[in-house]
């Protein structure tokens, strides 16, 4: 009975969580989106991971995608690398991603103080940066960093804006702890490589998805010139993206509702064995009932009431339960998960019902026994 | 009050017929104190159980208070053991673990409508039966003696016209068999009628009326004369 309620609760949570996680994926990308990795990309336990680096994706790549492709509109390039970032004397690590303009809109990147950088700054690799709030926080603790000077590795950058805050992303990663600078200036001045890592591509409409990322496809792979090997790429469209995010946890979902329905049914059995057993333990106790004037509805309203409390017991430890699983499960196992308070009125309504349907049946042979083969009972 | 003509009872188990209840009549007049005897299974408890509408004869006519019972429904007959009907069992039939207040509060739990000074009204027929300090006690802590008085408030609360007592000192040392004793005599020199079931004439004689119960049928109804008065104790 708790289990089932428990599992309720973390079914609901879940879904909640993950709603959440695709519409922050769609959020956070824009619509209409095909995103372009080098290599490949595997969900382990949800999130996304590379799988070795790949040094075949390279800034030609977009350009010719933005030339050649019919469908797109904005093309975004990206190379991100883990650095130490210095500011005065405090000093740590984040992500610094190299990135055009055009990520700005594509990616839905917003400025919360000072400026973007703009496409002229990108093609004289000049050293300025985005930061982002996590950064504003634990770097310049929460003075205004406009204006200021920083250091990413050994080089000097300007601070010349602020990123809204976005949160943590569907792959967990908290999208305010990063820095964003021109890619140029990325790949020239800091991490020095000829290849990046991502492409961000935006079509004109959703219509429009499929048949650009097969263009993008060919193109790719007669640039890379890959005739019969396997792609060094992978692209996903955010259809695609939307739906493999569901189906990762579809199988869990259908796990927790199953072992809900089993718990439930479980529980809803163990009230009737245990009401069946008060009905025939309490014989005496119906027909001295009887005796003083309880008509059989009133026996009837008595054991379901009972069996009714039972299952409310039941469903309050499983809510509390669930609640400790589910917070355990967005917090350990890294699966989304939001708490939902009317998952645990649902949880004890569900209880509720087991306690009602599996509780008629005691009820109704506690109530059709008479009087006197009650009272005569041993 | 209690009117009952030509009463049959026959108990059919496994195609044995068994007839326990052969045809009685009688009839109990409003403030009369009747003890039933009989010696064990010459079907007492069953003649007591159908007086108390538990349960059904298989032939016969039962009136209680000008009311024909034959043709009431179910929850009529449970609303006519509430309201009409105070019953005394040998096995007291307390819920353990509920207390002695409780207990007696039970009927009005099912009466018509719940009375506003229940509590009140409970405590009164409790202290009546002289429990004034085990009122708070659990059934289960309570002396068989203390549990029959419980027992006798339980049935005296919905005001009946009628206490049907099924061997109430059965169960019962000397002591507390005489305190029940007393207590239906005082219950009924306060205008109770009271009809008492026992095989013990010891028990019997305290009642103005004896019937003795032999083979199914009333083989003799006595006037009792030798009846003790109470205040004799
Ligand atoms: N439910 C029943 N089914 C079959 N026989 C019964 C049943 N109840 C009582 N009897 C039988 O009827 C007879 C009278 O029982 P009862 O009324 O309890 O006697 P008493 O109370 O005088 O001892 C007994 O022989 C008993 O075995
Ligand atoms: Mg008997």
């Amino acid at each position: 009975m708790a289990i089932g309620v428990a599992a309720v609760v973390v079914m609901v949570s879940m879904g909640r969580g993950i709603q959440k996680r695709v519409l922050d994926m769609i959020h956070d990308m824009g619509t209409n989106l095909i995103v372009v990795n080098a290599g490949h990309i595997t969900l382990v336990g949800g999130r996304e991971r590379q799988s070795a680096i790949v040094t075949t994706l390279r800034p030609g790549d977009s350009d010719a995608i933005q030339d050649h492709c019919a469908f797109v509109t904005e093309v975004a390039p990206e190379t991100s690398r883990k650095m130490n970032v210095q500011w005065e004397s405090e000093n740590l690590m984040t992500d610094v991603v190299g990135v055009t303009p055009a990520a700005f809109q594509v990616r839905n990147i917003k400025i919360e103080m000072g400026r973007y950088f703009d496409s002229a700054e990108n093609d004289t690799a000049r050293r300025v940066a985005l930061v982002g709030s996590v950064i504003v926080e634990k770097l310049f603790n929460a003075e205004d960093p406009v204006g200021h000077r920083i250091r990413i590795g050994q080089a000097p950058f300007e601070v010349v804006g602020v990123m809204k805050a976005k949160g943590v992303d569907a792959n967990g990663v908290d999208r305010d702890d990063r820095i964003l600078i021109p890619i140029k200036t990325a790949m020239r001045r800091l991490v020095r490589t000829t290849y990046i890592q991502k492409i961000h591509i935006q079509v004109a409409h959703s219509g429009h998805l499929q048949r650009a990322e097969k263009e993008i496809r060919e193109l790719l792979r007669e640039r890379h010139r890959l005739w019969d090997k396997p792609d060094d790429f992978t692209i996903q469209n955010q259809a695609t993206l939307v739906q493999t995010e569901k189906e990762s946890t579809r199988t869990l979902t259908l796990l927790v509702a199953s072992v809900a329905a089993i718990s439930l049914l479980v529980g809803g059995i163990g009230i009737l064995a245990v009401m069946l057993t008060a009905c025939r333990e309490r014989r005496r106790e119906i027909g001295l009932r009887r005796a003083v004037g309880a008509r059989r509805r009133d026996i009837r309203t008595q054991f379901l009431l009972e069996s009714l409390i039972i299952a409310g017991l039941g469903g309050f430890f499983g809510a509390a339960l669930g609640m400790l699983s589910a917070f355990l499960a967005s917090k350990v196992g890294g699966w989304p998960a939001i708490e939902s308070w009317d998952a645990i009125g649902l949880g004890l309504i569900l209880s509720a019902i087991v306690g009602l349907i599996f509780g008629i049946y005691p009820a109704s042979k506690a109530a059709a026994l008479e009087p006197i083969e009650a009272l005569r009972a041993e | 009050m209690i009117k009952i003509k030509n009463i049959k009872k026959t108990y059919t188990k496994a195609s044995v017929s068994t007839p326990v209840l052969r045809g009685i009549s009688l009839s109990i007049q409003r403030g009369e104190y009747v003890a039933i005897m009989g010696t064990s299974g010459t079907g007492k408890s069953t003649l007591m159980n159908i007086l108390g509408c538990l349960d059904k004869p298989t032939n016969g006519q039962l009136e209680l208070d000008g009311v024909d019972v034959h043709g009431l429904d179910d929850d009529a007959l449970s609303a006519l053991r509430n309201k009409k009907i105070g019953f005394v069992f040998q096995q007291f039939f307390l819920l353990e673990r509920t207390t002695a207040l409780d207990n007696v509060l039970l009927p009005l739990i099912y009466a018509e409508k719940y009375p506003v000074d229940a509590v009140k009204r409970a405590k009164k027929t409790l202290v009546s039966v002289g429990l004034e300090d085990r009122m708070e006690y659990l059934a289960s802590e309570l002396s068989g003696g203390e549990q029959q008085r419980v027992a006798i408030a339980r049935a005296l609360i919905n005001d009946p016209d009628v206490i049907l007592a099924d061997e109430p000192t059965g169960n019962l040392d000397s002591k507390s068999t005489n305190e029940v004793l007393e207590i239906f005599s005082r219950l009924n020199q306060e205008g109770r009628t009271i009809v008492v079931v026992t095989h013990d004439r010891a028990v019997a004689e305290h009642a103005q009326r004896i019937l003795e119960l032999k083979d199914g049928q009333i083989i003799n109804s006595v006037a009792n004369s030798k009846l003790k008065n109470s205040s004799d104790h």
